[in-house]
């Protein structure tokens, strides 16, 4: 008994102690949100997730905005993971406090727009002086119709999946830099060459190539290879995943060779060990597949030059696929006006020059786009005009309501064929049937 | 006794009216914070609710779903294996730590606090911690073993090691556990254990014939908490660490349901699963209730 109390006592002094000390771990985290300086009523809010080098982009937008409008304060909330934003906008829309002006996905947008749960724009684009639906390139607004509600939100990118690659591995393995017509077998040549046992341990130190193993990394070599996603019949997607077909298949099967027969993507360990991305950023991968997302973080990296190349193709078809996030106005928010006024300025000529500018995006309008702030040859990478001349050959993935459901499931099944944890066939199969109940 | 207490009216209430007054913010809070929302996710489990339109009347039909989704059969898995292995193993590591380091002895209040340590870490911060540990190629836990010359498994990698892993990384968060059988221990008189000595028990019979019938209510307490508990808190571990993988292995019921609510806009599913882990957790103590009861009646012969 005697001892009980000290103990007591020393395990109260401890936790106080800790809870003190708990701040510093959790401060090292990225902050899960950063507020500007709360001022009274007409705030709005503005949501966004990214890496801190994206946040940057959207600071300096804001900055810029109360610059100009000085009685106007946006309030500026980060979420750093991209699946967590998303729950964090689910979790915000049912409770009915969405921030007025969110950053969606098309491919995200469709359950909110069905249900009610966004203003549609189209009205406000009409009568704005500022933008106008024609500046902007017409595939990124086609993204954010939804049926006879119209424009929904309004398109700050046009984005689509890229080769990056470190020009100096290609350099040190005497190799050519990646030609604009190179073809799958050109690409697996590369890659094979980039795949290095620097030690000879008998372990891979250099990987040629990282990829992440989801639906939407190996749509366009389906979509080159002359099958699709999803089945499409009359020109209207039908209610089932298309990837158990023979086109879409072999090119599965090629995407997922890369990891298991090829190795010259890392495999699960290695992986979980270190992910591709910080080893592209680390030089210990030489291509990684990405949008234009990852050049604000790319551009932090002094150790070696970097730059863009197309995706490889298999024959004649060059496609790719689209990456777009708009600006959306939820139906609920008290400030609409001034949200409205946000949007507007953040997709003018100077909004997204400033974003472009960072490298965050491709900017969707033609004007931007075609700028200095996106194609300056001073600033990496040097060939963003990869990005424009993909744009022809853009395809959208579905806009089913559940999209995000089956999108998910097909990664799972997708990873576990490419990681040799279960056979190609059987994984799509599960893929295919699993997600029936999704399909609207 | 009672005339001095009517003398001295508290506010003029009786003491039965005062408890009440005192009990009420409590019960404010209980009633507010969780029947109340208990109640609602009880009804939203029949509902389809997407949280943006009004939720619709489905009868069974969460359940049925969910019966069909190969997920939750796995989630189900998962959540019964860490019950099944974790919790006893933890309660296990308590009560032996508490043995050994009841006797006052040099050192002990230090190994006492380092026991507890772990516990007061938040559990992101400790999910973090052991996402490092667990690395298969950066991790210390590897490097040691294969410094060793001992074979150096994927931990996280590895459908079938992933739940051991997280299994194991839960064996070092028991200080709570510790110092309720501490607590007990210290509860037994040393007259029980020194009249044991004294009629010729070894430390082992003195241990199973002694202690351990004493500890009973205590170690039940203890099991009780934390069998409830490993169907909550397993969600943060497995959120950050593994995201259910690989292939659902770490996937539990409670991230399901948070998944199902908050990534798919199926909030009536989420309560689905919610009210199928309560159902889950009454079953599991009812069976450790008979378990005890057995125990208690043993003892007693």
């Amino acid at each position: 008994m005697k001892s009980s109390r000290p103990l007591l006592i020393k395990l109260i002094v401890i936790q106080i102690l800790l809870g003190g000390c708990q701040a510093a771990p959790t401060t090292q985290q990225p902050p899960p949100e950063t507020v500007a300086p709360a001022t009274p009523t007409s705030n709005v809010s503005f949501m966004i997730f990214g890496d801190p080098a994206e946040l940057q982009a959207y600071q300096n937008l804001v900055k810029a905005y109360d610059a100009k409008f000085p009685g106007e304060k946006i309030e500026l909330i980060h979420i750093p993971d991209q699946a967590d934003y998303r729950q964090r906008l689910a979790a915000d829309f049912a409770a009915g406090t969405p921030a007025d002006v969110v950053l969606i996905n098309y491919r995200r947008f469709s359950v909110l727009a069905e249900k009610g749960a966004l203003e549609p724009l189209g009205p406000y684009l009409e009568k704005s002086p500022l933008i106008h639906a024609a500046d902007f390139y017409p595939e990124a607004i086609l993204a954010f119709q939804w049926g006879r509600r119209g424009l929904m939100c309004i398109p700050q990118n046009i984005s689509s999946l890229v080769v990056y690659y470190n020009k100096d591995l290609f350099q040190a393995a005497g190799l050519a830099y990646p030609s604009a017509d190179w073809t799958w077998d050109d690409f697996l040549a590369t890659a094979q060459a980039l795949t290095l046992d620097q030690d000879g341990d008998g372990h891979t130190d250099q990987h040629g190539l990282g990829v992440e193993p989801t639906l939407q990394r190996v749509a366009p070599f389906i979509w080159q290879n002359g099958g699709d996603v999803v089945r499409i019949e009359r020109s209207v997607w039908t209610r089932e995943l298309a990837l158990d077909d023979p086109l879409a298949l072999e090119a599965i099967r090629w995407f997922v060779a890369l990891q298991l027969t090829h190795h010259v993507v890392p495999n699960a360990v290695d992986e979980e060990a270190e992910n591709s991305e910080s080893r592209f950023l680390n030089g210990r991968v030489a291509m990684y597949l990405n949008s234009r997302r990852g050049v604000p973080t790319y551009r932090t990296i002094t150790a070696f030059d970097w730059d863009v190349a197309p995706l490889p193709r298999k024959r004649w078809r060059r496609s790719g696929v689209l990456h777009a996030d708009g600006y959306c106005l939820p139906a609920v928010s008290a400030h609409k006006a001034a949200a409205w006024q946000f949007i507007e300025f953040a997709n003018s000529v100077e909004g997204q020059t400033l974003v472009a500018r960072s490298g965050r995006t491709v900017p969707s309008l033609k004007v931007v786009a075609e700028s200095p702030a996106f194609l300056d040859p001073a600033a990496k990478p040097l060939n963003s005009r990869v990005f424009l001349d993909t744009l022809p050959h853009l395809r959208m993935l579905p806009r089913v309501t559940n999209w995000p459901d089956i999108e998910e499931i097909a990664n799972d099944e997708i990873e576990r064929a490419f990681y040799g944890q279960a056979d190609v066939v059987e994984a799509i199969h599960a893929a295919v049937v699993r997600t029936e109940e999704y399909f609207p | 006794m009672a005339a001095p207490q009517r003398a001295r009216p508290w506010l003029l209430l009786t003491h039965r009216q005062a408890l009440g007054l005192m009990l009420l913010p409590y019960l404010l809070g209980l009633v507010g914070l969780i029947i109340i929302p208990a109640l609602l996710a009880l009804g939203l489990a029949f509902t389809q609710y997407d949280g943006l339109s009004l939720p619709r009347w489905t009868g069974w039909r969460n359940f049925t779903l969910l019966f069909a989704d190969l997920r939750f059969w796995a989630a189900l898995k998962n959540s019964l294996f860490f019950a099944g292995v974790a919790v006893p193993l933890r309660g296990l590591g308590a009560l032996a730590l508490a043995l050994l380091l009841n006797p006052p002895r040099q050192g002990a209040g230090f190994y006492r606090a380092a026991i507890y340590l772990p516990t007061v870490i938040p559990d992101v911060a400790y999910a973090l911690i052991w996402l490092w540990v667990f690395n298969p190629v950066y991790g210390p836990l590897n490097l040691l073993l294969i410094n060793l010359g001992l074979p150096a498994p994927v931990w996280l990698v590895d459908p079938d090691l992933a739940k051991p892993a997280l299994s194991l990384m839960s064996l070092f968060q028991i200080g709570e556990g510790f110092v309720i059988v501490l607590a007990g221990l210290q509860t037994i008189p040393r007259e029980v254990l020194e009249s044991a000595a004294l009629d010729g028990s070894n430390r082992w019979q003195v241990v199973w014939h002694v202690i351990l019938p004493l500890l009973t209510p205590w170690l039940a307490l203890l099991t009780v908490r934390d069998l409830i508990m490993s169907l909550q808190n397993t969600f943060t571990p497995a959120l950050i660490m593994t995201g259910g993988g690989p292939y659902y292995a770490t996937l539990f019921l409670n991230h399901l349901a948070y998944e199902e609510a908050f990534d798919g806009f199926r909030f009536g599913q989420g309560a689905a699963i919610l009210l199928l882990i309560v159902v889950i957790s009454a079953a599991l103590l009812g069976g450790l209730w008979v378990l005890i009861q057995r125990w208690g009646d043993q003892s007693d012969d």
